[in-house]
C-alpha cells in the first residue's frame, strides 16, 4: 500500500476512536446501578459502619457484624470502628451510636465489652448468616432466645488519685484508667467533667493505642473540674492545673491520673 | 465508492470498536463514590435492616428516618414494604422480618405532616 493509502485509514480510526470514547465514557458510559457498599463516598461508608454497629448493639451477632464489615476491604476494622467512635463523639453524634461503635470495636477484639446500656448485657442467639447478602434461610427460624447475663456490677470506685509530671505531655490532662473487679480494662465507660461556666463527656476505650480502659480530657488554666463516672457514685473534685517542678527547676503544669476499678461482687 | 472513502469507513469502524472496547471494558467510568440510593437490592435491604435493628435497640425514629433518606427521595415506609418484599421474597428468617416490621409499623403511625395551604 502506498504510503498516503493510510492515512484514510488512521484518520477514520481516529475519528472513530474519539466517537467511540465520548459514546462510552459520556453518552452512554457504564451504569453502576447495583453497587457494593465498598464503592460508597467516605461520609456514607462512615455511616455504614455505624449502622453495623448500631445493629450489633441490637443483635449482638457478631458473626453477622463481621460479614458486614467484610464488605469494606479494611485490614484492621476494629481500629477504624474505634477512631469513628472518636469522631462521632467530636461530631455531637448519637450518644448510643458511639457507644454501639466501642462496643463493636471491643467485641473484635475480644475485649470486655463496655458497661454501656446495650444488649452488652443479654446475649441473643441469631440465626448467622455466612454472606453478608442475606442468603436466605429455607425454613423460618424461631424468635431470638435472650438470656440474661451476669449484672454489670457494683458501681466503680476510685481506687487511685495520682498527680502525673509528665513534661512529654503536650497539654495538662485529667487521665481516667477504668478497670473491673479482675483488673482488666474497660471500654465504653462514660466520664461527665463539670466546671464553673460548663460539662463535658468523653468514653474510654476511644483511644485503644494508650489502653482499652483509658479516656482522657484536656484541663484549662485556672479551672477547677469535678469528675464523675457515670456508673459512679463519687466526684472526684478540686481537679485543676498545679505546677509540677522539671529537672532544671523549671515549671510546667501537671495532669492527673485516675484510676477507677469495680469492686467485686461479694 | 472510492478506495479513499472505504479506508476511511473501515477505520472509522475500527476506530469505533477499540474505543467502546476500551471505555466500556478495559477502562470503564469508576464509581467510587457512589451514595446508599444505588446498592443492588441485597445490599440495600441490609441496609434497610440495620436501619430497623438499630432502631430496634436506640427507638430513635428521627435517627431511623435520616438513616432511610439516604437511599432516596421515596417515602421511608415505602423503602420498608420493599425490603420486606425483598425479604420475603427471599425467605429472610422470622427475627428479620419481625425487625423491619416493627419499624415499618411505627413510620406507618406517624401522622401525615398538614399540607401547607394559602391563607
Amino acid at each position: 500500500m502506498k504510503r498516503g493509502g493510510w492515512l484514510p485509514l488512521l484518520v477514520g480510526f481516529a475519528l472513530g476512536l474519539v466517537v467511540g470514547l465520548y459514546y462510552s465514557w459520556v453518552v452512554n458510559p457504564v451504569e453502576y446501578v447495583d453497587t457494593a457498599p465498598a464503592s460508597l463516598r467516605e461520609n456514607f461508608k462512615s455511616d455504614y459502619m455505624a449502622l453495623i454497629a448500631s445493629a450489633y448493639a441490637y443483635s449482638g451477632d457478631l458473626v453477622r457484624a463481621q460479614a458486614r464489615l467484610s464488605l469494606f476491604p479494611d485490614p484492621n476494622p476494629a481500629v477504624t470502628l474505634s477512631q469513628q467512635a472518636q469522631k462521632r463523639l467530636a461530631m455531637g453524634r448519637p450518644q448510643s451510636e458511639t457507644q454501639a461503635l466501642a462496643l463493636l470495636a471491643a467485641a473484635l477484639e475480644d475485649r470486655p465489652p463496655p458497661l454501656a446500656s446495650t444488649p452488652s448485657q443479654v446475649s441473643v442467639t441469631l440465626p448467622s448468616p455466612a454472606e453478608p447478602t442475606l442468603t436466605p434461610t429455607l425454613t423460618p427460624l424461631p424468635p431470638p432466645t435472650r438470656t440474661p447475663t451476669a449484672t454489670p456490677g457494683a458501681p466503680f470506685e476510685l481506687l487511685d488519685r495520682e498527680k502525673v509530671c509528665d513534661p512529654d505531655l503536650h497539654a495538662p490532662l485529667i487521665q481516667v484508667e477504668v478497670i473491673d473487679a479482675a483488673g482488666r480494662p474497660v471500654p465504653g465507660v462514660e466520664v461527665r467533667v463539670v466546671w464553673d461556666t460548663g460539662q463535658d463527656h468523653f468514653f474510654t476505650g476511644l483511644k485503644p493505642e494508650l489502653g482499652l480502659g483509658y479516656g482522657d480530657f484536656a484541663m484549662n488554666e485556672d479551672v477547677i473540674y469535678t469528675l464523675q463516672l457515670t456508673k459512679s457514685e463519687t466526684l472526684i473534685t478540686r481537679l485543676m492545673i498545679e505546677d509540677c517542678v522539671g529537672d532544671e527547676g523549671d515549671l510546667y503544669p501537671c495532669s492527673w491520673l485516675l484510676t477507677f476499678q469495680q469492686p467485686a461482687l461479694p | 465508492m472510492t478506495s479513499k472513502g472505504s479506508r476511511l469507513l473501515i477505520g472509522l469502524i475500527i476506530g469505533l470498536a477499540a474505543g467502546l472496547i476500551y471505555g466500556w471494558t478495559l477502562r470503564p467510568v469508576e464509581y467510587v463514590d457512589t451514595t446508599p440510593d444505588s446498592l443492588r437490592a441485597d445490599h440495600r435491604t441490609n441496609y434497610v435492616l440495620m436501619v430497623a435493628e438499630a432502631y430496634a435497640s436506640d427507638y430513635d425514629l428521627d435517627l431511623a428516618q435520616m438513616r432511610l433518606a439516604a437511599l432516596g427521595p421515596q417515602p421511608p415506609v415505602d423503602i420498608l414494604i420493599e425490603a420486606i418484599n425483598y425479604a420475603v421474597d427471599h425467605d429472610f428468617n422470622r427475627p428479620d422480618l419481625e425487625t423491619l416490621n416493627l419499624l415499618a409499623v411505627r413510620l406507618r403511625s406517624i401522622p401525615p405532616s398538614p399540607e401547607i395551604g394559602g391563607p
